[in-house]
């Protein structure tokens, strides 16, 4: 999921809805997605949620109560979707899936001594992204008319390319990797309850007087998702290593260090497969009673649990306001 | 009576002192409170005027009250924010035909309300802490019907029956303004042709609105009011009508919901 260390590399600050009316957002959905799934099965009773054949839709409420908060600022939200994974991340999925086991495990446990409390917050740490998941998600969207896009692999890299093309205004995501692949803004915090915050890249390359391949070089000396990073090297350290050095291959060989695969790493954020083959239509309007069909009916979600955000979305999204003809 | 609403800069009212009877001071607060909850109030010699949109910026409101409305009206002009749904219930204590004394208080900006005895005194609220006035758009709209009030209760009344929302729509061919509403299982419609309308300008034109907006609208026009409704194709709806013995009169304007195929 991204360094957290870039975090203190990073120009942010926060930037109220008001000021986001009117643009498009390429939403990283994979990020978004795993964040409204946990925060759903830690906070609702899992029968809400559960068909009566034993499949879990979290993912369902989830969608449905995160979107108002799009349409009620006139932000359009475009979903884009990961694609393959990257084969230099293999590493990182199969330690994933390791520490998922070993949750798993713990959570059996727990439940075993009777610990709710425990079995609360290990339940949300194990969701992820199963099939039904992913195929639910995508058929609520598609009822609700919000756009989907499809990436070659990382959902990041193909919602910040679509960014640099001025294709969409922001991306949407957690992840502080959005700023290596070179997103030109990126909005954190949009399943938040305060303001959202805003990430600016070129902000963050003048500040620091470095180039984009330098901040890169600069992240993989740290550690990224597809390499350890190099010992003792924080960020402070990683930047005065570009800066001395020129670049990753200077750096390394100033600290007799190594990265394995450090041309292809550099590449995956430079250089990312992306596509152009997207269509965007961004009017956005939905079939509600299918969507509530879909959820409630078809996947017997708890009418209650999405009710009242079904109205927020009808209200901001079917009803026009009187500035739209000032 | 001319608007002095664009004027910009509006100060705060120092004099108001005025005398109306409760009917005519109680329909002009409905008509604005099915709206908001607060709203500034324009006094100057002509009359006052207040302009509100609801906070979602679906509904509007446009109301003056001519100085002949009033028994007596004296202002040197400017502005005051008021709670309406306070002033509303201190209104709601006079009988239909009493009268109802309004006076400025500049020193402690209050409002001094006096009925048959009765005396009130209600805070106002600083203007500049109301929302907005909002401009009033120019809309082209291309069919005008006027009706009569109980004919719009009776359309909003039905298909509030079957839905949440409804659509009013002119038929320029068969020369007709119709109402439908679709329910899940249900459905409203009615046509009024020339016969049973007051006048007919006809333009093709289908909106739908939402219920909600249209029924707080609908509680504040009087039955027998003659109601000139302007209409357009997935447009807002102007609804205008006059009280007061022609003295006051409202402007609505409603946005509509877009209509799904």
């Amino acid at each position: 999921m991204g360094n957290a260390d870039l975090r203190s590399l990073a120009s942010l600050e926060d930037v109220p809805f008001e000021e986001l009316s009117d643009s498009v957002v390429a939403v990283d959905a994979h990020n978004w997605l795993y964040r409204y799934l946990t925060t759903t099965v830690r906070f609702t009773s899992d029968e809400k949620y559960t068909t009566s054949d034993g499949t879990e839709v979290a993912n369902l409420i989830g969608v449905v109560q995160g979107l108002p908060k799009f349409f009620e600022h006139d932000l359009t939200p475009v979903f884009v979707f990961d694609g393959g994974v990257t084969e230099l991340k293999d590493d990182e999925v199969e330690q994933r899936r390791e520490a998922r086991e070993a949750r798993e495990e713990k959570l059996e446990a727990a439940r075993e001594r009777g610990d709710s409390e425990a079995v609360a917050r290990l339940d949300s740490q194990t969701q992820r992204l199963t099939d039904t998941i992913l195929t639910t998600t995508r058929e609520v969207l598609a009822r609700l008319d919000v756009p989907v896009v499809d990436a070659p692999a990382e959902g990041e890299a193909q919602a910040a390319h679509m960014a640099r093309q001025n294709a969409v205004d922001y991306v949407g995501t957690e992840d502080y990797d959005a700023l290596l692949l070179g997103a030109p803004l990126t909005l954190r915090q949009l399943t938040s309850s305060g303001d959202p915050e805003l990430m600016d890249f070129q902000a963050t390359l003048d500040h620091h007087g470095i180039t984009w391949e330098q901040l890169v070089d600069a992240a993989i000396l740290m550690g990224t998702d597809f390499n350890p990073g190099i010992d003792g090297v924080g960020p402070k350290t990683a930047i005065k290593l570009v800066r001395e050095h020129g670049d990753l291959w200077g750096a390394l060989d100033a600290r007799d260090a190594h990265v394995e695969h450090g041309d292809r790493i550099r590449e995956l954020f430079l250089d990312p497969a992306v596509t152009d083959d997207y269509d965007l239509d961004l009017a956005v309007n939905p079939d509600l009673d299918a969507a509530r069909q879909y959820v409630t009916g078809e996947w017997e979600v708890d009418e209650g649990e999405v009710a009242r955000a079904f109205e927020r979305i009808e209200a901001s999204v079917v009803q026009t306001g009187l500035d739209d003809w000032a | 009576m001319a608007s002095f609403l664009m004027d910009g800069g509006v100060a705060v009212a120092k004099m108001f002192n005025a005398i109306v009877s409760a009917d005519t001071l109680q329909a002009t607060l409905d008509s604005v409170s099915v709206l908001v909850d607060e709203c500034k109030i324009h006094l100057n010699d002509e009359g006052l005027e207040i302009r509100a949109v609801d906070p979602a910026n679906v509904g509007m409101v446009d109301l003056t009250l001519e100085a002949a409305a009033f028994e007596s009206y004296e202002t040197d002009g400017g502005l005051i924010g008021v709670n309406l749904s306070r002033l509303e219930d201190i209104a709601g204590m006079a009988d239909a035909g009493q009268l109802v004394h309004l006076e400025l208080d500049e020193e402690t900006r209050k409002l001094h309300i006096a009925i048959d005895g009765l005396e009130y005194t209600l805070a106002l609220i600083d203007p500049d802490s109301i929302r907005q006035e909002p401009d009033l758009p120019d809309l082209d709209l291309a069919a005008h019907v006027v009706i009569e009030g109980k004919d719009i209760d009776r359309s909003v009344t039905a298909a509030d029956m079957v839905s949440d929302h409804i659509a009013l729509g002119v038929d320029a061919t068969d020369e007709l303004f119709y109402v439908d509403a679709e329910g899940d299982t249900d459905d409203v419609h009615l046509e009024l042709d020339r016969e049973d309308l007051i006048d007919l300008t006809p333009g093709d034109a289908h909106s739908l609105f939402s219920l909600d907006y249209l029924q707080n609208m609908n509680k504040a026009i009087p039955k027998d009011a003659e109601v000139r409704m302007e209409l357009g194709d997935e447009f807002p709806v102007k609804m205008h009508f006059d009280f007061a013995e022609g003295q006051g009169s409202v402007t609505y304007m409603l946005a509509p919901r877009i209509q799904s195929e």
